[in-house]
């Protein structure tokens, strides 16, 4: 009896060591590369290019790569571009989609049909999307302007923030806006006293969802901008395009265009996962 | 019901009075919703349904570099019937979907079954995986670009280092691999996390019953567990395709459709804007567009359907 007690509680402790040992592989494996990028941001050219594994692991930090990336690079400019597109496009995206998924969830206004070719926008590859713009934009000169990408971020935004807002209207109870509308409220005051403030969570998560996917985007901003309106993804991705590729410059770069959807994916974890599957899923 | 009937009393009740104001009657439901559904309405018009006539219609010319366009009638799409440029990027688009979605679903839900239990700092895990979901795909493929890296590279360094042989990334035969090793080392947190909050709302009472009826765990995960998840998996499946048929920013940030890894999207791409053949471009990208639509159709019809069930 005792022995098989004994033998159990082995087991037990074997299994718990195995769950731990996948458990912080699992999590080196995902934080390392992560890390990697601020590692790699503070070294010096020479530790980077060395070759050995003892100067990438041990070395003196410097700011040598920042110094780079700030005077040599407009770095600022496309960070403050970037920041223009995100909230500007994210304000308009809002101005659309919000009245309409309010009137999806409440009165199914076109019997699902309108929903479902919003939903179905988003599959519409922004490649193919591209061309017929790129030719108006040339046209109407708005290649290498900041409404322009922004223009084209609402587009790449709105069928997202409308099926997500769709799903946070729909949680709001029916009767309430019943009772509101018996106790003399006007359509536009239901909606602007009674739903809004419920749905205040869904309006901040749909938000900041947007304003990461513009901040992310690279095709467009690729596409449509030229000197002026480059964001700081295309910035980035021109570090290593060029003859000698400055991996120093690049990290330095990255470790500061991602920290903000770093610290925003750890805010917000209860709405990640909902966010991710278009409100499928509530996490 | 109820509510229609009170909308339709207030209007009433203002024709009684006086002619409706053009507000008033705006503010009548009927009028009322698609007001509210109409800037969505044009914007999609805009978006959507000008860039599709536009490539249709282009797609009947051939576009010189110039701007003069040809007519040519099908003759564009009985090329691509024949260009292996076209065949090969949408064998590959598929393979690396399929793999993609494969491992990110059997990574998701070991490790989903693995954290579903209490333990000490389960909170700051399930924190701690979400962290590459938001950060853009470019910046990471440009990371692990560098991390790959034959010579400098981190990986190849410890390989070395602990007498393992160096591997080329890059190669020509594996590069398209390493793509979808990124895409699935970025995206796998997703699916455990779906998964996992999946299996944390099960009902319990139902594994303690097939337990008491000596149910082995095998058995159970069979026939319990992996149908109460199926919703989740079909989700997270349709999910992905939608996402990894337009995979295009982990290719600029590596390979750049080079060795073997040119996609669908990258496809349209290259014959559009570094070739410049509008012509030829909008008919390669009407294909993309129409294969990923039906995709699309079935997809978001199983979505509605879902998020209909859980509300």
């Amino acid at each position: 009896m005792r022995e098989g007690e004994k033998l159990k509680k082995q087991g037990v402790t074997f299994k718990r060591v195995i769950f731990w040992v996948i458990t912080i592989l699992v999590m080196i494996g995902i934080l390392g590369p992560l890390l990697w990028i601020y590692l790699t941001a503070f070294k010096s050219s020479a530790d980077i290019f060395a070759g050995s594994l003892n100067r990438q692991l041990i070395f003196t930090p410097t700011l040598e790569n920042f110094k780079r990336l700030f005077v040599q690079f407009p770095f600022f400019k496309t960070l403050g571009n970037t920041l223009i597109m995100s909230l500007g496009s994210t304000v308009l995206v809002m101005i659309v989609a919000l009245p309409a998924a309010y009137s999806f969830a409440r009165w199914n206004t076109g019997g699902g049909h309108i929903l479902f070719n919003t939903i179905a926008s988003r599959m519409f590859p922004g490649v193919v999307a591209s061309i017929p713009f790129f030719i108006v934009f040339r046209h109407i000169d708005l290649l290498d302007k900041h409404i322009g990408i922004i223009l084209l971020y609402m587009y790449f935004n709105v069928s997202f923030a409308t099926f997500l807002l769709y799903g946070f209207f729909r949680d709001v109870p029916v009767e309430l806006e019943q009772a509101a509308m018996i106790d003399g409220y006007g359509r536009f005051n239901i909606f602007r006293k009674v739903v809004l403030p419920l749905v205040l969570p869904g309006i901040a998560t749909t938000s900041v969802f947007c304003i990461i996917w513009s901040w992310n985007e690279f095709l467009f901003a690729f596409l449509f901008s030229r000197k002026v309106a480059t964001t700081v993804t295309v910035l980035i991705s021109s570090f290593w395009g060029s003859i000698d590729v400055q991996y120093g410059t690049m990290a330095a770069g990255a470790a500061i265009s991602i920290l903000p959807t770093l610290i925003a994916a750890w805010f917000m974890q209860r709405y990640i996962v909902r966010g991710l599957t278009f409100g499928a899923v509530k996490g | 019901m109820a509510r229609k009937e009170n909308g339709d009393i207030a209007l009433l009740d203002s024709h009684l009075i006086r002619k409706p104001s053009i507000w008033e009657v705006l503010s009548n439901e009927k009028y009322f919703k698609w007001m509210l559904a109409l800037p969505l309405i044009i914007v999609l018009l805009v978006f959507m349904i000008y860039p599709l006539i536009f490539c249709l219609y282009k797609s009947f010319f051939q576009v010189s570099l110039s701007g003069n366009a040809l007519f040519i009638g099908l003759d564009n799409y009985r090329t691509m019937l024949r260009d292996t440029g076209f065949w090969i990027p949408l064998g590959r688009t598929f393979q690396v979907t399929v793999i993609c979605i494969v491992a990110e679903l059997l990574i998701g839900l070991g490790l989903g079954m693995l954290w579903n239990r209490d333990f000490k700092g389960q909170n700051i895990i399930r924190g701690l995986i979400l962290m590459p979901l938001l950060v853009a795909p470019l910046i990471l493929s440009i990371v692990w670009n560098f991390l790959l890296e034959y010579n400098i590279g981190f990986v190849n360094q410890v390989l070395s280092a602990i007498g393992l042989a160096r591997v080329k990334w890059w190669d020509p035969q594996g590069a398209l691999y390493t793509i979808c090793a990124i895409t699935i080392w970025q995206w796998f947190p997703f699916s455990a996390s779906v998964l996992l909050a999946g299996l944390k709302s099960l009902p319990k009472d139902v594994f303690e019953a097939a337990k008491v009826d000596g149910a082995k765990g095998w058995f159970v995960f069979r026939k319990l567990t992996l149908p109460m998840l199926s919703p989740l998996i079909i989700i997270i499946t349709l999910l992905r395709t939608m996402w990894l048929i337009r995979l295009f920013d982990p290719l600029y940030g590596t390979t750049r459709g080079a060795v073997n890894t040119e996609l669908l999207d990258w496809m349209v791409y290259r014959t559009s804007f570094v070739y410049f053949d509008i012509g030829y471009g909008s008919t390669l990208a009407i294909m993309s567009l129409f294969l990923t639509m039906i995709i699309g159709a079935i997809m978001f019809r199983q979505l509605i359907k879902t998020l209909n069930a859980t509300n």
